[in-house]
């Protein structure tokens, strides 16, 4: 029987506070489920226990014992072990490689194979993991790597385990694996934390729930007494949802027309109309199929059935280039690997994805390059001191400006936005939201997704749920309140 | 007092000018460096080898350059596309095989006489070479193959085949005009080489610099993936990056084969790194998105200038492989950290 315990927790950062005076204990032999939602601070616990980063005041307690962790190797010395979201195996390596990696048993200089594996077999086998030891981890799915990753982390007899989402790229049936490995552990006198924002794997594998709100301790309740209605409303509180501004109008014409979209594996039957000058939203949990929904539209990627009509017109095979062309535009949810050139100015930047209406024939027209920089720079109050600075140089509220303003140069009619206010400042999302509004009062329509709910009550005229790659629902904004959107999402029961 | 005081203040403003003269000058340099560099190598030169600064020597440089450097520019592209081409050198010879092979049956057959066969001949050098461009293009992204792979297997592929069709020997059908592209001199003085050297220059600049083609080249190799959302072509600027390299490759084929007045198989080979060192000695950057064709050109001068200078001196062959070697390290290091810096 062990504890993991911590004592009036504090971690500010400059300008905000992460964890509040945060007292909470785990004991061993249970799973014990950290919730809640995104900044709530969960992430920034789970890292103060792994040793990645230290608490600005507080303690935590091991059996009593106060723990001072000055990196993440001496938390794992010391018995709390952690098995991230991103996976950290060598895919070229073997399963017992990789479990035993760092020490493996030697015979002289050279390493021992025969007892590599022999001592691998055995510990994936004390956890009931049916993976060969020599098998390449390149050859294994995710939920597979996850368990070996487990076995690993278990076979330096932690105290501690941390979870940190393990299911959110797994499939339904992997996921009871999943679950039922973990099971077995809770047998071996672990604390077992488990993060994750599937509030329904709850009541299938956590024995407690404690709940994280804008750095404070909400509470802990035991599954069996908690309902989901009640989780829900520790995770939200009473929140104020603003409204958007009331001078928004959606006309009569339909612009983008999806019906029956179907990409195997990914969302299926996917149908919407989008009119002039609307702003609808897609919520849904990480994947829901939201994104590959966007993408999939836009060209970018790849869909087995269904119908796509811009102002009537049906589109056959798109293309970014044919979609762009037709008027759509898309601003990714990952600005760094897909929505900027990082080596590039904010000119270049800015003017990516309208070269064709800056070229006159083949040549670029200097005058209107400028021109149209400019334009975004002011229109969307960019902050730059020079437009040929590196668009790297940038703060991310100010580099999102910079993807949004890439496409308005293309005048586009409908524009995705994916994630739009991912890693940017409050302030700075309240001017995304501006131009989206402003977008939508000069007839131009959005779609956006979000994983902040709130955002979409506040910025929305209209929104689709999404759930496993299908829409559930659609509501609108005024009708619902934050808390029944949330489990309109989960897919736990409205009440 | 006061005076005192007012001396004091202008004394400040005089150092915060000499700071900010100071902070030019650093940045002129940075940005100047490789023209610098260049300018120091030719008056050391000048002063400590005689025969260095004479317009014999000067246009001798230019002409053994250009044999080269004409795929220098294409190189930079491909580089800036975030790709590679190592199979260049074979198409060089393989372009001179076909030109000499094909004037010389035509003739053989009674079809045509040389002087015109010649003509054919080029075309289909030229044709060649952008069919192998195409079909390392198709490879790169149909099935997303490396571009380092395929063109160092072609580069083994072609210099086989350069040798099984020449059959191992100098092919020498070809006119006595055919000479004009690789020896013919302008005005008596400027080799035709060096012209045709700048004229790819200058459109291979052009091209970079005031064309949607040239941005489009830039955000492919700054970021693919990006560029693919922004409505880029992207697998069509890469192919055509690549069929670019090759076309140069064969003009620089054929400016050998009539400098020599025969096709060889043996021609070309280790000039990929004549290309690609100039490109990075210029700056590009190997992982795509950074180069300038500018600088490129002066990346080039500065190679064909140490070679030069090396030969002068008396400076062993195979030393200068080792210099030349030095040499891509370095520019290669110095790339490293200021970027690094930047970051």
């Amino acid at each position: 029987m062990s504890v993991l315990e911590t004592r009036n927790i504090v971690k500010t950062y400059p300008g905000t506070i992460a964890l509040n005076d945060v007292s909470v204990s785990f004991e061993s032999g249970k799973v014990h489920a950290l919730v809640g939602k995104n900044g709530s601070g969960k992430s920034t616990l789970v890292k103060i226990f792994s040793g990645a980063i230290e608490p600005t005041r507080g303690e935590i307690l091991i059996d009593g014992v106060r723990m001072n962790f000055s990196d993440p190797r001496d938390a794992f010395a010391k018995g709390i072990a952690t098995v991230y979201q991103e996976l950290s195996l060598v895919p070229g390596l073997t399963v017992a490689e990789n479990i035993l990696i760092g020490r493996l048993p030697m015979r002289g200089r050279f390493v021992d194979w025969k007892k590599t594996f022999a001592i691998a077999d055995e510990l994936l086998k004390e956890m009931n993991v049916d993976i060969p030891p020599d098998e390449v981890v390149y050859n294994l799915s995710v939920w597979q790597c996850q368990m070996v990753e487990i076995v690993k982390a278990m076979s330096f007899r932690p105290k501690v385990l941390q979870l940190d989402e393990p299911t959110s790229a797994l499939a339904q049936h992997e996921i009871q694996a999943l679950f039922k490995m973990i099971r077995e552990l809770k047998k071996k006198d672990v604390v077992i934390i488990y993060v994750t924002h599937r509030l329904h794997e709850l009541w299938q594998i956590a024995d407690t729930c404690t709940v994280l709100r804008d750095g404070c301790l909400i509470g802990t309740i035991p599954m069996q007494e908690a309902t989901h209605k009640d989780i829900i409303k520790m995770m939200f509180g009473d929140v104020e949802i603003h409204t958007r501004p009331h001078d928004l109008k959606v006309e009569d014409d339909v612009v983008l027309e999806v019906k029956d979209l179907t990409r195997k594996n990914k969302f299926e039957n996917i149908s919407f109309r989008l009119k002039k000058g609307e702003i609808l939203g897609i919520a849904g949990m990480l994947g829901s199929g939201r994104t590959e929904l966007l993408k999939s539209i836009f060209g970018a990627d790849p869909f087995d059935s269904g119908e796509i009509y811009i102002n009537g017109q049906r589109i056959f095979s798109p293309s970014p280039v044919k979609m762009k062309k037709a008027g759509l535009a898309l601003t990714s949810e990952d600005r760094k690997h897909e929505g900027l050139n990082q080596i590039a100015s904010i000119k270049d930047n800015l003017c990516i994805a309208s070269l064709d209406l800056i070229a006159k024939g083949a040549f670029i027209q200097k005058h209107r390059e400028n021109e149209f920089a400019q334009r975004q720079v002011n229109e969307l109050n960019i902050k730059v001191s020079d437009i040929r600075d590196s668009v790297s140089s940038l703060s991310g509220g100010n580099q999102q400006k910079v993807v949004v303003g890439n496409w308005l140069n293309t005048n586009p009619k409908v524009i995705f936005f994916d994630e739009p206010s991912r890693g940017i400042d409050v302030k700075a999302k309240q001017q995304i939201f501006q131009i989206i509004w402003e977008q939508s009062r000069k007839g131009v329509s959005s779609i956006m997704v979000s994983s902040e709910l709130e955002e979409l009550l506040e910025v929305c005229h209209r929104i689709l749920i999404m759930r496993e790659g299908r829409i559930v629902g659609e509501i609108k904004p005024e009708e619902v309140k934050i808390e029944e959107l949330y489990s309109l999402c989960m897919g736990g029961e409205k009440n | 007092m006061k005076t005192n005081e007012l001396g004091l203040n202008t004394n400040k403003l005089n150092t915060n000018k000499l700071n900010r003269s100071k902070l030019n000058i650093k940045k002129i340099t940075n940005k100047y460096m490789l023209e610098i560099i260049l300018l120091s190598i030719v008056i050391i030169m000048t002063f400590t080898s005689r025969g260095f600064f004479t317009t014999a020597n000067l246009l001798n440089i230019l002409r053994n350059m250009s044999l080269q450097g004409v795929i220098a520019f294409g190189m930079t592209m491909v580089i800036i596309a975030g790709e590679i081409d190592l199979s260049i050198g074979s198409t060089v010879a393989l372009s001179g095989v076909i030109i000499a092979l094909t004037t010389g049956r035509l003739e053989k057959a009674g079809i045509m006489p040389m002087e015109q066969g010649v003509w054919i001949g080029i075309l289909l050098a030229f044709i060649a070479a952008g069919l192998f461009g195409l079909f390392n293009g198709f490879l790169l992204t149909k099935f997303k193959m490396p571009s380092f792979i395929i063109t160092l297997a072609m580069l083994n592929a072609l210099y086989g085949l350069a040798a099984v069709l020449s059959k191992g020997f100098p092919v020498t059908t070809l006119p006595k005009w055919y000479d004009v592209f690789g020896a013919g001199q302008v005005f008596g003085v400027i080799p035709v080489p060096a012209i045709i050297l700048l004229a790819v220059f200058a459109i291979v600049f052009i091209v970079m610099t005031y064309t949607k083609f040239g941005r489009s080249v830039y955000a492919v190799g700054g970021n693919p993936e990006a560029a693919r959302l922004s409505g880029i072509n992207v697998k069509f600027v890469k192919i055509v990056c690549l069929v670019v390299v090759q076309l140069c490759a064969a003009l620089s084929g054929l400016l050998v084969s009539s400098q020599v007045m025969s096709g060889a198989f043996s021609f070309g080979r280790g000039w990929e790194m004549t290309a690609i060192s100039s490109a990075i000695i210029g700056g590009a950057s190997l992982s795509g998105g950074i180069g300038k064709v500018w600088g490129t050109l002066v990346g080039l001068i500065i190679l064909g200038v140490i070679n030069n200078s090396m030969t002068l001196l008396g400076v062993d062959e195979y030393v200068q492989y080792i210099v030349r070697g030095l040499l891509i390290l370095i520019a290669v290091l110095i790339n490293t950290i200021q970027t690094q810096k930047k970051d």
